[in-house]
């Protein structure tokens, strides 16, 4: 029985210790080997530089369809403007029997209409996140504690709170002195809401800042 | 460097406009009063009237005596008049209708279909242009083409519209530079201020310039406004190269300009309530009065804006109160008339006409603040994408054709005559003498930017984005 082990063994290492090439072997027993990809693109060169291309690299932006805004404002404030579907013919929106293009000007009509509906939309939100005592579950002042009085609010929670928001309806967070001046902002706003008794203007008159900008408006 | 200018007093009673606004009416932005500006009418002005849909121009710009064109001949000259057809209706001429010579001026050089209406009372006034050859019967190719002075690329437009092109260069300081109604507008190379004001519907127009309804408090308007107007970070002016953002808050600054006037006020033409604390409603209701009368529209009930006689009514508005330079509107539809009667059509082409009559009334009746009648001051062009098939067809209507016409009208414009002819055999499109607008063997087809390059050079404006030069024959003096 050793001795059987023994040969087994032997001729185990044999096999492994072999010096034959993977060529001797039979085609069908050779491990499969992937062939080099040639590099035969032209070199890929670096962005060009802004100040040669009239200062701009990349796709120009665009301003979003009635349907991207429709969507849009729907994520950001879970809720739609009631008016949209009225006025998309003259927002842009293709009727496809006598218009066939999109239009995506950024013109005096698309920033009116959505002035109003950036209003109805944002005030109705904030009208609803004060009657909501669950912070997790507040669209504009999810950072805040509730029921805290809106000119008690310390800079640090509303530097939190202006950045959630900024990346919520922007995709991109609030920062520098820009964070800075739209604190100072709401703070005014906060003092001023709160005297006019008029506290869903507060985070509703931020939310129709943030939602009439540029960059909600563009991607 | 440019120095900051002085206070004036006119600075200080905008600023005290503004102050006494915003407690007054709360609703409106703050700062719109502030920018509230004295509204006075540029010295040109342009309109181009869309008749959508293709329209027939045997019964309007380019008619054929039915007493030559007969049925009988119809294998010859692939023509068929028709207005016989209209007889079932008892409105419409049945012949050739020929203009009557008005008081003073010469006798008319021109005839027309039987469904020109009130217009020909205009003979005096204007250029109608023969057998231009549209190269398309697509009806998005052919009023793109149309719009903008450029064959399409394939359906897309290329270029700005001539309305564009027009603010583009005169910038005129007026609210809405450019007013587009139920029509197409664009803007390839000016930035934003030559965009236009472009609405499908009179309501629309109305909402775009009217306050919010949802407001919010004056104070915090203000903070919003000056919120706004803090500078912007590198990577932003970076994103903006194209100018995107600049355009925004450009008509974002000009929807300010127009709340803070109450623009809408304008063009609403109903009679409007009494309110105590505004002493100008008589003013406007006499105003407005004077509108319905002229453009007989209902003085009650409601005036329905999108009808073709609104829609006049809301151009001389835009126009005669400094509004608007440029408008530019589906002044009436209902015109693609494949199947059904010759009345329909033709019922359509002539509610257009009689509305463009009567805003052509209004403008030459109107004094100019600058001298001479409104009129004097505005060049006017009516097109359609294509024209209909001089031929009726199996089902009663008629097809796409080729070969158009189309109206010039007013200041600039060379006036009571023909320019271009269609051919009397299936009225072809033929080359033309671009001098005398005679049939020419050496000539060249009339096309849409040769119709642009002359409205854009009737008012000594650039027109080198036709790439043609204009038609001589067609511009004044």
């Amino acid at each position: 029985m050793r001795s059987t082990s023994a040969s087994c063994l032997l001729a185990l290492l044999w096999v492994a210790c072999s010096s034959q090439e993977p060529d001797a072997l039979p085609a069908a027993a050779r491990p499969a080997q992937l062939e080099p990809v040639p590099v035969d693109h032209p070199p890929i060169a670096a962005l060009p530089d802004p100040e040669l291309s009239g200062g701009h690299v990349g796709r120009a932006p665009r301003r979003l369809t009635t349907a991207q805004l429709k969507a849009s404002i729907r994520v950001t404030t879970g809720r739609d403007w009631s008016q949209i579907d009225n006025l998309a013919a003259s927002l842009g929106r293709a009727d496809y029997a006598l218009v066939n293009a999109e239009a995506t000007e950024t013109n005096l009509v698309f920033a009116k209409f959505l002035d109003d509906g950036a209003r109805e939309v944002c005030l109705a939100t904030a009208d609803a996140d004060l009657k909501q005592t669950d912070a997790a579950l507040r669209i504009l002042s999810r950072e805040v504690p509730a029921n805290l009085d809106l000119t008690a609010i310390d800079e640090s929670t509303l530097q939190k709170n202006l950045t959630y928001l900024s990346i919520r309806f922007w995709g991109q967070p609030l920062t520098g002195d820009e964070l800075a001046s739209w604190s100072s902002t709401f703070k005014n706003i906060a003092v001023r809401a709160k005297a006019a008794k008029k506290p869903r203007e507060a985070w509703g008159s931020i939310c129709v800042a943030l939602m009439t900008d540029a960059r909600f408006v563009t991607y | 460097m440019k120095q900051p200018s002085a206070l004036t007093r006119r600075h200080f009673l905008r600023a005290a406009a503004g102050f006494a606004g915003a407690s007054l009416i709360g609703a409106t932005p703050f700062r719109a009063f502030a920018q509230a500006t004295d509204l006075a009418p540029p010295d040109r002005c342009f309109v181009f009237l869309y008749f959508g849909g293709g329209w027939d121009v045997l019964l309007g710009l380019d008619p054929r005596d039915p007493s030559v064109f007969t049925p009988e001949r119809v294998s010859e000259t692939r023509i068929l008049p028709g207005y016989d057809l209209l007889s079932a209706d008892g409105s419409f001429p049945e012949g050739l209708v020929v203009p009557t010579q008005r008081a003073g001026a010469a006798p008319p050089a021109m005839t027309f279909g039987p469904a020109i209406g009130r217009m020909a009372d205009h003979y005096d006034k204007l250029a109608v242009v023969r057998g231009i050859n549209m190269t398309t019967v697509a009806h998005e190719v052919g009023f793109r083409y149309f719009l903008t002075g450029k064959s399409p690329n394939g359906s897309a437009a290329r270029g700005s519209s001539t309305a564009t092109e027009i603010v583009g260069q005169l910038k005129p300081a007026v609210p809405v530079p450019s007013l587009a109604y139920g029509i197409e507008s664009y803007n390839d190379r000016f930035p934003g201020y030559a965009n236009a004001l472009r609405v499908s519907r009179a309501s629309d127009l109305i909402l775009a310039l009217k306050p919010s309804a949802t407001t919010l408090d004056a104070e915090i308007e203000k903070q919003l406004v000056d919120l706004r107007g803090n500078p912007v970070r590198c990577e932003s002016q970076l994103y903006d190269s194209r100018g995107l953002v600049t355009q925004y808050k450009d008509a974002r600054t000009q929807m300010s300009s127009v709340l803070g006037n109450q623009l809408y006020r304008a063009f609403e033409l109903d009679f409007e309530p009494g309110n105590a604390a505004d002493p100008l409603v008589d003013v406007r209701n006499k105003e407005r009065a004077a509108i319905r009368a002229r453009y007989n529209l209902p003085d009650s009930g409601g005036v329905n804006y999108d009808a073709p006689s609104a829609r006049a009514a809301m151009i001389a508005v835009a126009l005669k109160k400094g509004i608007s330079q440029c408008v530019s509107m589906n002044i009436v539809g209902g015109l693609d008339t494949h199947f059904g009667t010759q009345i329909t059509h033709a019922t359509n082409q002539r509610n257009g006409w009689n509305a463009v009559a009567d805003m052509v009334d209004d403008l030459r009746s109107s004094p100019h603040p600058a001298g001479g009648t409104f009129l004097d001051h505005t060049t006017i062009m009516c097109f359609s994408e294509f024209s209909r098939t001089p031929l009726i067809n199996g089902t009663g209507g008629r097809d796409h054709h080729i070969s158009s016409s189309a109206l010039l009208l007013g200041a600039g414009i060379k006036h009571n005559c023909v320019f271009g002819r269609a051919g009397d055999i299936n009225m072809a499109p033929g080359l033309i003498n671009r001098g005398t607008g005679e049939p020419d063997s050496k000539g060249s087809n009339i096309l849409p930017e040769d119709l642009i390059a002359t409205v854009l050079a009737s008012a000594g404006l650039d027109y080198a984005i036709t790439r043609t030069s204009p038609l001589k024959g067609l511009l004044a003096g």
